[in-house]
């Protein structure tokens, strides 16, 4: 995993004269103003509004014989760029089945009069060809109506990043065609029990690729991504007491933020990556603290009396959501940095935790016990809006948003072991990414640095 | 006397003799070591070993206390014998102390107050919930242990908190009599204080 950038050696070559064209999405419409509306404002959360952008993608041409890995990282790759584009929920795609009827020549200019018929407005062309161990991909997008290409990418990497190449070219493609950042490089930390212990496990955004990051054969939960995505924050016991560790990524390296005393959870990063928020015992109560990233400059953020605790910092940096018991049942929290202003923001089911900011600071999703169940509900941070996603048994906990926003990873225990699954921000669509083992406390991380 | 000993000294002498062993350099002479050989053959030579351990048993064979003992798990159970209550229980999501539980803690407070024993309390909680906040619930049910315990002259530095949240069950099914045993405050002696 560490190597895979260096792996890459990705040749991109712009051929076309896409990137002059004008983005064709606007930016979103700016948030709601606030509002004085009494709570129970349904809010709008699906995105059907949107009109799907039509896409056609006919298989993947071999321009080159294949066999071995040379063959099956053509297949992954094809494979991925598929699955990427559908999961982005953008695009109504018409795949190979749909062009099986026409009569094709293999020369775009000759055949767009065929594709014209299917009704599909962007076709995607994509070329494969094997290099001794590498494998060389080429993808092309042409408006159908003017039959101009308008993006071209070349890729050119060892067999293991065939999915990666994949991801990178499918996130241009959204990129290109929405004015949007995919989200198809991102990962999801979690933890999982798969060897006996509960560890902290990383994957790609689609469930691939799952990775060991600890190995303290303890009990370690709550993973929390750094901005940058180089670490992750968690929680562990294999020192004795819950402490708050730092674990980086590609050195492999763990250490301490915080472990003394009887109790540290719950870790969150600020914006800028410089402190953890977390909870601590203190004086026989578990309260809402900060420290910098080495652990020094403690400072001491609620004094309720009842447990606070599950801190969640703002992507603006400015507030952090948090679970108090102080109402006598939990339910989430506001409160600026430094612990003033603290107001109530959740006031529906008997029991919420596990405050999770969308990433333009609008919503918070949580788990919300409604008539006896969790469910995964989200509150809309201005008007206080509220709206339950999930529904029926199986326990579902534990949310996080993914980095444009659009989907929610979550835990759920209908299959009768905790595993994640994914689902729109609707609650449709939702499907598992694990199976082994109980998987929980899912955090997505951020976007990866622009290039 | 019982001999039975013996055997650890002659079954290594044994195996040197029969596997050999690369004469590095020779080891401690053995000096007052006397092997009965007869029940073993053949005869084995007593130089090359040297006792592991002093095989002489303790010059003060009376009888000493349980609770002296250095192996903590016999100083549990002894306490247990003697009428320490291990585990206390609490309501769903709640860290109060009923009052059974309180005549339990006044009886361990009594047996512990005789000893300079240290304790660790354990904080758990059932399932129900999320793992964060049951972390967190864990750590109060302890901490109300600890006070209590306090309140009725354990000194307060013998007593350590370790919430387990949900983490540790005794008990995976999912039912209420299964949670109620889960949803409890744990106390193990885990050392002595240093006296003088």
């Amino acid at each position: 995993m560490r190597s895979r950038a260096t792996h890459l050696a990705v040749a991109v070559v712009l051929l076309g004269v896409g990137l002059m064209l004008p983005r064709i999405f606007a930016q979103e419409p700016p948030a709601a103003p606030p509002s004085q509306e009494p709570p129970n404002v349904t809010i709008v959360l699906d995105q059907k509004g949107q009109k799907p952008i039509k896409l056609g993608i006919p298989p993947f041409r071999r321009l080159s014989a294949m066999q071995g890995g040379a063959a099956q990282a053509a297949q992954e790759l094809e494979q991925v760029v598929r699955q990427d584009l559908q999961n982005s929920g953008y695009f109504q795609i018409s795949g190979p089945e749909a062009f099986q009827g026409l009569q094709l020549t293999g020369d775009f200019a000759r055949d767009l009069e065929a594709y014209r018929t299917t009704g599909v407005e962007t076709l995607l062309i994509g070329d494969l060809r094997a290099e001794t161990d590498k494998i060389v991909f080429e993808g092309r997008l042409f408006d159908v109506a003017s039959g101009q290409a308008i993006l071209a990418k070349r890729y050119r990497g060892a067999f293991p990043v065939s999915r990666r190449v994949g991801h990178t070219f499918a996130d241009e493609v959204i990129l290109f065609l929405t004015g949007k950042r995919g989200i198809s490089l991102s990962s999801i930390a979690f933890t999982s029990d798969r060897t006996g212990q509960k560890e902290i496990w990383v994957m790609d955004y689609d469930g691939q690729n799952q990775r060991r990051i600890t190995g303290h054969r303890s009990t370690s939960m709550s993973p929390s991504w750094s901005p940058d995505n180089e670490s992750l924050a968690y929680t562990s016991f294999f020192n004795g007491p819950p402490g708050i560790y730092l674990a980086e990524l590609a050195s492999g390296r763990k250490r301490p933020i915080v472990n003394s005393g009887s109790l540290n959870t719950t870790p969150t990063f600020s914006p800028d990556g410089q402190r953890v928020a977390f909870a601590r015992s203190v004086d026989g109560n578990v309260e809402i603290f900060s420290t910098d990233r080495g652990g020094g400059g403690l400072r001491r953020l609620t004094h309720s009396g009842a447990i606070d605790t599950n801190p969640a910092w703002s992507p603006s940096g400015g507030q952090i959501a948090f679970t108090s018991g102080r109402a006598g049942n939990p339910h989430i929290y506001l409160m600026d940095v430094e612990g003033s202003n603290q107001r109530r923001l959740t006031f529906e089911g008997d029991y919420n935790d596990g405050a999770a900011w969308s990433p333009t600071g609008d919503l918070i999703a949580y788990t919300s016990r409604r008539g006896g169940r969790f469910q995964i509900a989200v509150t809309n941070v201005v008007t206080l809006g509220t709206q339950v996603l999930t529904s029926g048994a199986g326990e579902n906990e534990s949310p996080t948003f993914s980095p444009d926003g659009r989907k929610i990873v979550y835990v759920s225990r209908r299959s009768g072991t905790k595993q994640l699954y994914v689902m729109d921000l609707d609650g449709g669509n939702a499907r598992p990414l694990t199976k082994e083992g109980n998987n929980d406390m899912p955090d997505w991380s951020r976007l990866p640095a622009e290039r | 006397m019982n001999r039975k000993w013996m055997v650890w000294i002659v079954a290594p002498v044994l195996l040197t003799v029969l596997y050999g062993c690369p004469k590095k350099k020779p080891a401690t002479p053995a000096q007052d070591l006397d092997v009965d050989t007869t029940t073993v053959a053949p005869p084995a030579t007593t130089e090359e070993v040297a006792p592991q351990t002093p095989m002489t048993p303790p010059e003060d064979q009376q009888e000493v206390d349980p609770l002296a003992s250095s192996d903590l798990q016999v100083v549990n159970q002894e306490l247990q014998r003697r009428g320490f209550s291990p585990d206390v229980y609490f309501n769903y999501d709640e860290a109060a102390l009923s009052d059974d539980t309180r005549a339990k803690l006044a009886r361990n407070a009594d047996l512990l107050k005789a000893t300079q024993l240290l304790v660790t309390i354990e904080g758990h909680a059932d399932e129900r919930g999320t793992n964060e906040y049951n972390l967190a619930l864990g750590d109060r049910r302890a901490n109300a242990v600890r006070d209590y315990l306090t309140s009725l002259g354990v000194d307060a530095g013998r007593l350590r908190t370790l919430s387990y949240g949900e983490e540790r069950p005794v008990c995976t099914e999912v039912d209420e009599s299964c949670w109620s045993q889960n949803r409890r405050g744990h106390m193990v002696i885990t050392g002595r204080a240093n006296v003088g």
